[in-house]
């Protein structure tokens, strides 16, 4: 099978590649183990503040909604963080104080929502709390196929959000705000808009345990654009193998695809940080798996870490290094058509942003770099 | 009567201190216990959790083996929900010695421990796990025990009998008139609160910190801290204890337990200093890893969860620099004949295996003290949890058609387990999935087993003790703790330590899906959740 560029990796910094170069008129493939990082999106696009007008376009097509402001976001232990472009799901607020009465509203037994956090960190910025707990027959139903987690309660609320806020407006007394836990819209993503009319105060959404239902969404909406614009996607497999002839990949094996390999003139390693596998530690040292890319990193696995967890660690930063132009690096020589960006890069690019920016970034960087490289091919 | 007065107090919260006022108590004595941090947080918490047979010291420490033996027979009657009576293989590889077998096998038998030689083939039959190339395999009655629990058990035992227990809790100096220790004083790390506790006899039960005990009452206890270093491995990898047929070394006995497995271990001298936060290092890891991986080869490719590190209370006796040397004999230190201070007893030395033992010596000298004639009656009274043998029974019992989670919960709690059959199935949802706690059995643990923070309840119920390292688990487990003590200020504090906690344990091994899970565990709250 043969495209202009395969990438490999599905999350975010490889779904934004893969969009824009199709926009841009090319044929591509993307290797996609299914979870990425947008299983844990917080919601808020890190590092990124107003979305350029291309980023715009690009959500505004994929029916990604966003907002931009620069204020504070409510995180779901109840502590605030300076937030700015995000999904429509978070609330930005100028100041952390938004109300004055708030009703937190959780359901019985789900217990990776965290109410009495929120009513704590709520009442320190000077908001009374109320929590109550909804009892509703059909999460007992859902409880019966396994824990209640998000998605289980997520997929429930998609059907019977309509009750859910008809029960909260009975609960509502005196209060301005409703706090409900993030788990509407899985599918449908009107729904937490609509829910917002639905209750006569304001509703704020706050986050729970992962998976993040607005960033499973996210990974739905970028993937059905994706395949609209004709884009091949390939899910639940994964790039095992590069073949590379003087500093040139031409193709890659993947591990369900067999002997059919993936050629192409470009590649795109997107494949994530040490939780995706796009890098693998052993006692030694950090690898990259697929291309036995460079790496930086001390000797010394000692400095790996900083002994106090909620600290910056050093081996967060490790990634695989690039040229200036995002072409990964191999033995010191930059390879010209292979292009590393996201979270594989490591944390320490101030250029590049960490998180969401840094994946949107270094997407469109290496996006750019393509079209320019082969716009000048064919002119030569 | 002033409620701060008791018989006797007991310093010290691990399995000594535990066992000691659970003897006291069951002989009709008031007794106090007064804990500066958690259970079991010394050397009780810090080992294998191997119930030895006793045969690892029978070729040179004949007087521990017997005891060992005695009390591993003792255990299985009054412990059964402490207890996997797994059995273990002493192995002889290629490069050891296997005349040692023989030698060995005789000082079992001496001891009273049996021990049978078996075909190598059969060996691998009973443990496929164990490393194929071995030449010899001897079968002892060894198996493991969790040593939080049975702390727990004693305690609760004793507070049955009326005993009070105060955790958290520092002894900062003694009461005394003249050459009498007449209590102590106390303040509460917690709170801040101090309190005066009086009773005729005092007991130090601290371990290696029995040493700056004793010196804050004016007595001198020559401690030895060796420090011994062993890594948690995320699967049980073995069924059987296994062991080397050797003189005891490094890294020489592998011990399933629960959902894990455990390798150790090292023996180092360190310097006071270190006894409050002992780390491991490196060289230590390789050690374990290397040695370990010719017991099992297979735990070469298994994830390694946690490396952690105790100190053996040792009582000093020469100069040893390993400490390998020194008998894990019992001393018990009547202060009054030793040093002319009343009311003032040490028990020290020994070894969790014999705590029951060392239980009932300190106890008969207490009840000397107060003139009281009373027979010890630890030995065949079965623990709170105990009183059935097979946790699949009691699970049955309290379930009719019990899931695996509450044969899981029977097999932490035994007979215990019916305190969490309620009318509410929200008792049923499950904090921790890796270990499979649920609602109820959190609660019970609240309720009666004194649980102040996250870690206090991991000790208890082994929630965030699973492959996840508590990244899930913790913050769920914190809501309940919310919901039982009020206060999400402190709880939140109580959340950040315990992933500090969880990441001391994770980083000198932080590498593969380990090093995976904490980027994900870092991640998460950081970023995410925004602890």
């Amino acid at each position: 099978m043969k495209f202009d560029t395969v990438i490999m990796g599905g999350g975010l910094a490889g779904m934004v590649a893969g969009i824009a170069l199709q926009q841009a008129g090319k044929n591509t493939a993307i290797v996609s183990m299914g979870q990425n990082a947008l299983h844990f999106f917080s919601g808020t696009f890190e590092s990124l503040q107003a979305p350029s007008e291309r980023l715009a376009e690009l959500f505004s097509a994929a029916g990604i909604r966003v907002h931009y402001r620069e204020g504070v976001r409510l995180m779901p232990l109840g502590t605030f963080k300076e937030a700015a472009l995000s999904l429509d799901d978070i609330d930005l607020f100028p100041t952390p104080k938004f109300g004055r009465r708030v009703l937190i509203v959780n359901f019985l037994g789900y217990h990776d929502f965290f109410s009495s956090f929120l009513a704590e960190g709520l009442e320190k910025q000077g908001m009374e709390c109320r929590i109550r707990f909804l009892s509703l027959p059909e999460l007992d139903n859902a409880k019966a196929h396994g824990e209640m987690r998000s998605v289980q309660i997520a997929r429930s609320m998609d059907r019977i959000w309509e009750k859910v806020a008809q029960e909260i407006r009975l609960l509502l007394k005196d209060e301005d705000t409703v706090i409900l836990p993030q788990v509407f819209g899985l599918l449908d993503d009107t729904i937490p808009g609509r829910i917002r009319q639905a209750i006569p105060a304001r509703v704020v959404f706050a986050g729970t345990m992962p998976p993040s239902i607005p960033g499973v969404r996210t990974q739905m909406q970028l993937r059905r654009r994706y395949e609209l614009l004709g884009g091949t996607f390939l899910m639940g497999d994964q790039a095992i193998r590069a073949h590379e002839h003087d500093g040139v990949v031409h193709s890659i094996a993947t591990h369900n695809l067999d002997a059919h390999y993936l050629e192409a003139r470009n590649f795109i390693l997107a494949t994530g940080g040490l939780y995706s596998k796009g890098l693998v530690s052993n006692p030694f040292k950090i690898t990259e798996p697929i291309l036995d890319l460079d790496i930086d990193q001390p000797q010394d696995r000692n400095e790996w870490y900083n002994p106090t967890f909620a600290g910056d660690q050093p081996y967060m930063g490790y990634g695989v290094k690039t040229d200036e132009h995002l072409h990964a690096v191999k033995d010191g020589v930059a390879m010209q058509n292979v292009y590393a960006i996201g979270s594989i890069l490591g944390n320490t690019r101030p250029n590049l942003g960490s998180g969401a920016g840094l994946a949107i970034r270094s997407a469109f960087a290496a996006v750019d770099e393509i079209l320019r490289s082969t716009s000048e091919q064919s002119e030569i | 009567m002033n409620p701060n007065e008791f018989d006797v107090i007991i310093i010290g919260g691990g399995i000594t201190g535990a066992g000691t006022q659970r003897d006291c108590a069951m002989r009709g004595l008031r007794t106090l216990l007064i804990e500066r941090s958690d259970i079991a947080t010394g050397a009780t918490g810090r080992n294998h959790g191997l119930l030895h047979s006793g045969a690892r010291y029978a070729v040179n420490d004949a007087e521990s083996a017997e005891e060992c033996i005695r009390e591993n027979m003792i255990l299985r009657q009054i412990a059964a929900h402490c207890i996997d009576e797994t059995d273990g293989l002493f192995i002889t590889l290629p490069e050891d010695d296997l005349a040692y077998q023989q030698t060995f096998v005789e000082a079992c038998r001496k001891a009273g421990i049996g021990a049978e030689i078996i075909d190598p083939e059969l060996a691998k039959r009973l443990e496929p796990s164990v490393n194929p190339d071995l030449i010899g395999a001897v079968r002892v009655p060894d198996g493991s025990v969790d040593p939080f629990r049975l702390c727990a058990a004693n305690m609760l035992d004793a507070k049955l009998h009326g005993g009070q227990v105060r955790l958290h809790t520092e002894v900062t100096g003694f009461i005394r008139e003249g050459d009498t220790i007449k209590g102590v004083h106390t303040r509460n790390r917690q709170t801040g609160e101090e309190t005066d506790y009086y009773a005729t006899v005092t007991v130090n039960a601290c371990g290696i910190w029995g040493q700056h005990i004793a010196e804050l009452a004016g007595v001198k206890v020559g401690m030895f801290p060796a420090k011994g270093a062993l890594l948690i491995f995320a699967h049980r990898v073995n069924n059987m204890v296994i062991n080397r047929c050797r003189k005891p070394s490094n890294a020489d006995i592998l011990v399933p337990g629960d959902t894990v497995c455990v390798i150790g271990t090292t023996s180092t001298r360190i310097p006071f200093e270190e006894c409050d936060n002992v780390a491991v290092t490196p060289d230590e890891v390789t050690l374990l890893i290397t040695e370990g991986a010719k017991l099992a080869p297979s735990l070469s490719q298994t994830r390694i969860l946690r490396a952690y590190a105790g100190v053996r209370p040792l009582v000093s006796a020469d100069n040893d620099p390993s400490g390998r040397n020194i008998s894990r004999g019992i001393v018990c230190l009547d202060h009054e004949e030793r040093d002319g201070l009343k009311g003032f007893v040490t028990i020290t030395g020994g070894k969790l295996m014999t705590y029951r033992l060392m239980a009932e010596i300190a106890t008969d000298l207490v009840c000397k003290k107060l003139a009281i004639e009373k027979a010890c009656t630890t030995a065949q009274t079965p623990l709170p949890g105990s009183e059935e043998k097979s946790y699949e029974a009691v699970a049955q019992k309290v379930w009719e058609a019990p899931t695996t989670a509450q044969k899981a919960a029977a097999s932490r709690m035994g007979t215990r387990a019916s305190r969490i059959r309620s009318s509410n199935r929200r008792d049923d949802d499950l904090i921790c999935e890796c270990e499979e706690v649920s609602v109820g059995e959190i609660n019970a643990a609240i309720d009666r087993l004194d649980v102040s923070t996250l870690t206090d309840l991991r000790r208890r119920t082994r929630v965030g003790m699973g492959t996840c390292q508590g990244e899930f688990c913790a913050c769920r487990a914190a809501g309940l703790l919310v919901k039982a003590h009020g206060c999400v200020e402190r709880e939140r504090k109580d959340l950040a330590d315990f992933l500090q906690e969880r990441w001391k344990g994770n980083f000198p091994i932080g590498w593969g899906d380990t090093l995976r899970e904490a980027e994900y565990t870092q991640w998460i709250y950081k970023h995410v959740l925004g602890l």
